[in-house]
Parts: structure tokens; sequence; C-alpha cells
């Protein structure tokens, strides 16, 4: 099966939201009470019932201008994900077409993932003791069709399709964008199946890692100390056998003590 | 396991209340912690009806574990958290006889020095696995790059007390035959005293501490 891509480019978004609505209705997550930031960006940040959100931000331009900034902020779904390298119950899993999945019936809410993801998108949700996160929309890319915000998206900031042709098109289009623009996803963590084109430099962008991976210390856990468990374990169970076999049981008798005999059983 | 006249008593009521309450929730921690980290040992979870309440079984019976480690140090640190030097590193550089022949090992006290690695191990990594649990528990109020940090901390200290505890187990049975009633009744025979801690038997017996099975209790001397 071909990887599938979402493709976001941030200079053709208008901020418009359709994406994070679309979002809510497909994926039946209805609003609750927020609260004023100062901005447009409603609600403050990925939540539980909100699986992507877009991110307003102004910076100066440097010649005393101010320019207005959209990100759509949603799952990347990495190819080496760290929420699913730690997820015990397999609730988060790779899909046929490289994205994360997220079952929740099988999350126990451990918040493993919370702590491993370098994008800090999963959420929490204390009323259900579970984490929430975009699944690109899985149950409509498994039918053919494309994600919700793909589909509401008004301006073709948003595109969907097979990995070679989105990253092409990325690609062309930084091009012709030119000056600090850039592809964002396709080279770290074994490429993202959500990529952004950027026009400015990944840095300028709030919350946005410039150089995401899979942390050291979710690798040290999960590929060298469960495997060195593993052998630990099983070392120590094969030694004791040998042990007892080769070098056998201590003698702990004596033959001045009648209490002695009880010893052996 | 009554134990019979003659018997020596090594352990009271409340170190051996302490021990089964720190090794049942110990085995109940590892197979449930098991269970939650390897995908392979997932269907631990089903006889509880799944991996949720696998995590709580394991959450709560951490808050077993804790008073249980807490009474255990304060119960064997003296005998078994400190080095007798240099006796003890006279026992190390043979293993005490344990791993291969010989003759005579050196004498030891209450506790030798694999028991007290073994003291040591749980002890240390214990209050680590204490640490590192309880902040796994509530992961979201404290900084990510250090709640990450727990989850290794959390599986470098399975990785230390499994084996340690394996062969805690193996030595208490059937590789040290006669240790087990230490736990149970109390009471050992003589010869294993002699043979697994000659320099405390002297001292108790010096001392007129020693209870004997049977026999008046010798106390009423000092």
């Amino acid at each position: 099966m071909t990887e599938k891509v979402k493709l976001y480019d941030l200079s053709k978004c208008t901020g418009c939201r359709a994406c994070q609505l679309a979002c809510k209705q497909w994926n039946q997550l209805p609003a609750k009470q927020t609260h004023n930031m100062g901005t447009y960006q409603n609600p403050s940040d990925l939540q539980p019932n909100t699986w992507n959100l877009i991110r307003f931000q102004e910076v100066s331009d440097g010649n005393g201008g101010v320019k207005w900034m959209f990100r759509h902020d949603a799952c990347m779904h990495c190819t080496d994900a760290a929420c699913v390298r730690v997820c015990p119950s397999g609730a988060l899993s790779h899909t046929k077409y490289g994205t994360v999945a997220f079952d929740q019936a099988k999350c126990i809410g451990c918040k493993e993932c919370i702590s491993a993801c370098p994008f800090e998108v999963p959420r929490y949700d204390p009323e259900k003791d579970k984490i929430a996160k975009c699944d690109m929309c899985f149950s409509r890319i498994d039918n053919g069709l494309e994600p919700a915000c793909v589909k509401a998206c008004p301006t073709g900031a948003l595109r969907f399709g097979d990995k070679d042709e989105m990253l092409k098109l990325a690609y062309k289009r930084a091009k012709e964008l030119g000056g600090d623009a850039s592809v964002y996803g396709d080279k770290f963590v074994g490429g993202t199946h959500m990529i952004y084109v950027l026009p400015e430099k990944a840095s300028v962008y709030d919350r946005l890692p410039e150089n995401p991976r899979v942390p050291l210390s979710i690798i040290a856990w999960k590929d060298w100390l469960k495997p060195l468990s593993l052998l630990a374990a099983g070392g120590v169970l094969a030694g004791s056998l040998f042990h007892y076999i080769i070098h056998g049981p201590k003698d702990t008798g004596g033959d001045d003590d009648q209490a002695s005999q009880e010893g052996g059983k | 396991m009554i134990p019979k006249k003659g018997m020596i008593k090594v352990s009271d009521a409340f170190e051996r209340i302490v021990h089964w309450c720190l090794a049942i929730s110990c085995i109940v921690l590892m197979i449930s912690g098991l269970g939650m980290m390897f995908h392979a040992f997932n269907f631990l979870a089903i006889p509880v009806g799944g991996l949720k309440n696998l995590k709580l079984i394991h959450n709560f019976t951490g808050l077993i574990f804790i008073p249980s480690l807490l009474f255990a140090i304060l119960v064997w640190w003296k005998e078994a958290g400190v080095l007798d030097l240099p006796d003890d590193f006279e026992w190390i550089k043979c293993a005490g006889g344990y791993l291969w022949h010989v003759e005579n090992p050196p004498e030891t006290g209450k506790y030798n020095v694999g028991q007290k690695a073994f003291f040591l191990a749980v002890a240390g990594f214990g209050i680590i696995m204490i640490i590192s649990g309880l902040i796994m528990w509530f992961p979201l109020s404290l900084p990510t790059g250090l709640v990450r940090w727990m989850y290794s901390l959390h599986a470098l200290g399975f990785f230390v007390i499994f084996p340690f505890f394996f062969v805690h187990l193996y030595l208490g049975t059937i590789g040290v035959p006669g240790s087990a009633p230490a736990v149970f009744t109390g009471y050992v025979t003589r010869s294993w005293c002699n043979k697994q801690c000659p320099k405390w038997l002297r001292k108790m017996e010096e001392t007129g501490k020693l209870e004997v099975y049977g026999e008046e209790k010798a106390v009423s001397e000092h």
C-alpha cells in the first residue's frame, strides 16, 4: 500500500479554521467553553476534543511591519513514532498508509505517549481517562476519501495524496516561494505523514521543534533497557538452573545435629 | 514446618511480616509491570480483565510496596546494609564459595555479602522505583524532559531487581536447603546456622541472646 501524506502549505493558509471545524464535525468533538487569550487562536491549545488547531502568530518583519502567520497544528504521523514505541496496549499503531492510528478502546490512560511525543500532540482526557489525537481520519482515508480537514480547506493549503506526489509538490512549492522557504517533515523521525511547506525558517514558528527526534530517554528505555532486562532475567533463570545441576545446592546439614534432618526438606 | 527442639530463632514475627509484604507486593508489581512493558506479555492482563485493570493493580500495589520497603530498610539496614571489612572483602574474593569450590569460605555474620548486595540493590533501586513510579503515575504536572527519564529509570530498576530477586528465591529455597523456614517459622537448624552465619551464632551465644526452640530463653542473665 502506498504511503499517504497530508501536505500543508502555510503560504496558502488564510486561517479560516474550516479544518478545525470539519475535524470536530467528522470526529464528533463538540466544543467546550474556552477563554480569550487575546488572539484569534481558540481554543488556546490542542485538547482532547480539539485534534487540530490553527495557531495564530504575529511576527515583526523587521521593517516596522507585522507578519500574521497561521499554522495548522495536528499529529505529524511520524514513521518512527515515539508514541507507538511507548504505547503499552497497542492503542497507538501504524497503519498501512504510514499514518498513526489511535484505538481509544485499547487506551489505558498511562500518558506515556504524552511524554514521548516530540510534537506535544497527544492530549489527556480526564473524563474518559484516555488520550486523544488526530488519526488522519482513518475511517475516511481507508474508504478512499481525504481527511475531513483537507476536504474542508477552501484555499488548497491542505492537500492529501500519495507520499511521492505530495513530496514532489512540496519541493516545487518551496522552490517557487524562494527565500527561507523549506519543506518540513520528510527529514526526521523517519519522515512524517503531515508535511509542511514553511515560507519562513522553522525556528520562527511557535511550538514547532526545529529538530524533532525520538527522545534519547525513550530510546534508552525501549531499545536498550527492555531487551537488556529480558536478557538479564533469562540469564539468571538459566544461570540458577545450571548452578543447581553443576555446582549443586549448598550442604547445610551436619551429623551432630538431630534437627538437621529437617533442613533438607 | 513445625520447628523441632534445638532449632534456632533467626527472625522475629515482625521481620517475617515485613518480608512477606515486600515479597508479595514485589511479585505482583513485577508480573503486572511485565504485562505492560512487553506486548508479548499483554496476555498477563487477561485474568484481571484487561490492561487498564492491570495498570490499576500495578499502581495500587505500589502503594503497599512503599511502606513495605521502608519498613524493610528500617529492619535490616544495620545487619544487611553495612559491609563488615575486611572479612567481607575476603568473601567477595571467593564469592563465598557459591560459584566454585572453596575449601573454607570466610565466616559470615547474620548476612553474607551476597545478601547485603541484595538488600542494598532492593533498597536503592526500590526507592528509585517508588520515585519514578509516582512520577509516571502523575506525569502531567512535571517537566516532560524529567518524566521521560523516569521510564528509563523504572526499566533500569527492573533490570537490577529481578535478577537479585530470582537469585534470592533460588538460594532461599533449593539452592541452600534449610533456609526457607527462616521466613515461615523463623527457626532454622543449628547446623544451618553454623554454615550460614557462624559469627552471628557465636555472638548470640556469647551474649546469651540466642533463642533455641524448646529451651528456656537465656535472656534473664543481663
